[in-house]
């Protein structure tokens, strides 16, 4: 009897990915979910620019921790403890792997990112703790976090390797807080920081544009770097 | 009229800091079992990753069920199963999880046939990868590579660290697979044994290099042992036949590949007595392969 496959198995692989990390996917939108609880509760009984910081930490720190969570375990680990063999087994080729890998870890972090920048402009703007001047220069924020998230997962996904994982999230944790104060000092953001009108002016435009055409351009590098290779084991 | 091949390998090199695998030829007819048998880090897993399309050879061309590799891969490789002593299952999931997994992959999975397997290899599917042993460990993916019913195997190392009762329902299961003339095996190892139980076919590999390869029945005949006694210690004929020579005071031995009866009469007209002709075991000859395959290399000679 001849061997046959059903029609495609990235998403299989996804669903694979999905159902052993689920747990921990779990855990973390509970975490998420406690932090904008407790946020909730302080909200009005202590000072808002403390209520803005202590909610930068409560939500991103849960959503970046599980992007790093998942990139680890459905990408680093699998390299580390063999069962990349048992999928390279399985009729896929390093490009499609690479591409399961990304519909995964992508799509869960962006919910997270997404959630917690929803939250962070209801707070920040919504409740009036910033000026509405702000709001370009937190999005500049989100997005670099988002383009940092990129750059790991990149990472990740063409090293397979601990050291070179954790070498990569120090240096994007790093450089990530330089490039943002490097962005508020530039004189066109930093003049209307304070405004009451929002201003999307060419510098910011620019900004976020270059932004999303990094992680664009790193995700797909990625693919073709991962298409590429010659030895996937 | 012959049947097609299950693997064509021609000329595959590969080179690595520490380690080449050079001009490596290896076919083998579909419904028949080639064992590839060599020293720890000869080559045999490179051989296989380069078979499966794991591992791009730096030249040479190899064809597996009549596909190009790694070329055609995803067609090659939705007929192939494919177990590695150093394949890891996912530890967290059970083995129902994996079976799952596989079967929505593969719409030729036979739930009968791994139900059976389950009971044969005493494995619980609930069970999860942690909690296994290694021989457990080995069923677990040889079930998941068989129950999709392929046709064509390829086992790197598949028996190794198993107590002998795990590897004989291994290799039995092994045998089971061939249930037709169209399902082959191509699986490696250093146990001599296991090779010779099953194999149509035996590849020998040194250095990275395939320095014999043949099957079974003329490697069994082929290789001689002649146990001779040279009273007046005459020269030995010099033969290229000859691949090991051992002597003990007047007693000698020579270990002889592609035997004929001329070789005998040849020492026994150089003044030697024949006192008795030996076959030897696949472990005996593999042993002699490979020391006069050293001795070449030491030489400079190309194998």
């Amino acid at each position: 009897m001849s061997s046959s496959m059903n029609s495609s198995i990235i998403p299989q692989l996804v669903r694979k990915d999905f159902l052993i990390m689920r747990k921990t996917i779990l855990i973390f939108c509970l975490v998420s979910l406690v932090s904008i609880g407790i946020l909730s509760v302080l909200f009005g009984r202590i000072p808002n620019w403390v209520l803005v910081n202590i909610a930068f930490i409560f939500l991103l720190a849960p959503a970046v921790t599980c992007g790093i969570v998942l990139l680890m375990k459905t990408i680093v680990f699998e390299k580390e403890k063999s069962t990349q063999l048992f999928i390279m087994s399985l009729p896929v080729t390093a490009k499609q792997l690479t591409l399961s890998k990304l519909l995964l870890n992508i799509p869960i972090f962006g919910a997270f990112w997404l959630a917690v920048s929803a939250v962070a402009f209801y707070f920040s703007f919504g409740l009036g703790v910033f000026p509405k001047g702000t709001v370009p220069f937190i999005t500049i924020v989100f997005l670099g976090v988002f383009v940092a998230y990129t750059c790991i997962l990149s990472v990740s996904l063409i090293f397979q390797s601990m050291p070179m994982s954790v070498l990569s999230i120090m240096i994007f944790e790093l450089g990530t807080s330089a490039y943002l104060w490097a962005i508020v000092f530039l004189e066109p953001i930093q003049k209307h920081i304070y405004g009451s009108i929002m201003v999307w002016n060419s510098t910011a435009i620019t900004i976020v544009v270059t932004q999303i055409v990094v992680a664009i351009s790193i995700l797909l590098m990625t693919l073709y770097i991962q298409s590429k290779k010659r030895s996937f084991i | 009229m012959s049947m097609p091949l299950a693997i064509e390998c021609e000329g595959i090199s590969k080179h690595y800091p520490h380690f080449q695998l050079q001009d490596v030829n290896l076919s083998f007819e579909q419904g028949t079992v080639m064992g590839l048998v060599g020293p720890n880090g000869a080559g045999k897993s490179t051989i296989l990753r380069i078979v499966m399309g794991l591992i791009g050879p730096d030249s040479g061309s190899i064809k597996v069920l009549g596909h190009a590799m790694p070329k055609d891969q995803l067609a090659a490789k939705r007929n192939i199963g494919f177990v590695a002593e150093d394949m890891r299952l996912y530890e967290t999931e059970t083995m129902a999880f994996h079976m799952e997994f596989i079967k929505s992959i593969f719409s030729s999975w036979d739930d009968e046939y791994a139900k059976t397997l389950l009971r044969r290899f005493d494995l619980n599917k609930d069970q999860k990868v942690k909690g296994m042993s290694h021989g457990q460990r080995v069923k677990a993916t040889l079930l998941l590579a068989l129950a999709r019913r392929p046709n064509l195997l390829v086992l790197d190392e598949p028996t190794t660290g198993l107590d002998p009762s795990v590897r004989k329902e291994v290799l039995d299961e092994m045998m089971n697979a061939l249930a037709d003339e169209t399902h082959s095996i191509l699986f490696s190892s250093h146990n001599t044994l296991d090779i010779e139980q099953i194999s149509d076919y035996i590849t020998f590999i040194y250095g990275g290099r395939v320095i014999e390869s043949r099957n079974k029945e003329d490697f069994m005949d082929g290789w001689r042992r002649l146990r001779l006694t040279n009273m007046q210690n005459n020269p030995l004929p010099h033969l290229p036949n000859i691949k090991e020579v051992q002597q003990s005071g007047r007693l000698c031995s020579l270990t002889v590949n592609n035997y004929e009866d001329s070789i005998a009469e040849q020492c026994v007209n150089a003044g030697l007595q024949i006192n008795n002709i030996e076959h030897l075991t696949l472990e005996e000859i593999f042993l002699a392969n490979v020391a006069s395959a050293k001795v070449n290399s030491n030489k400079g000679v190309a194998l």
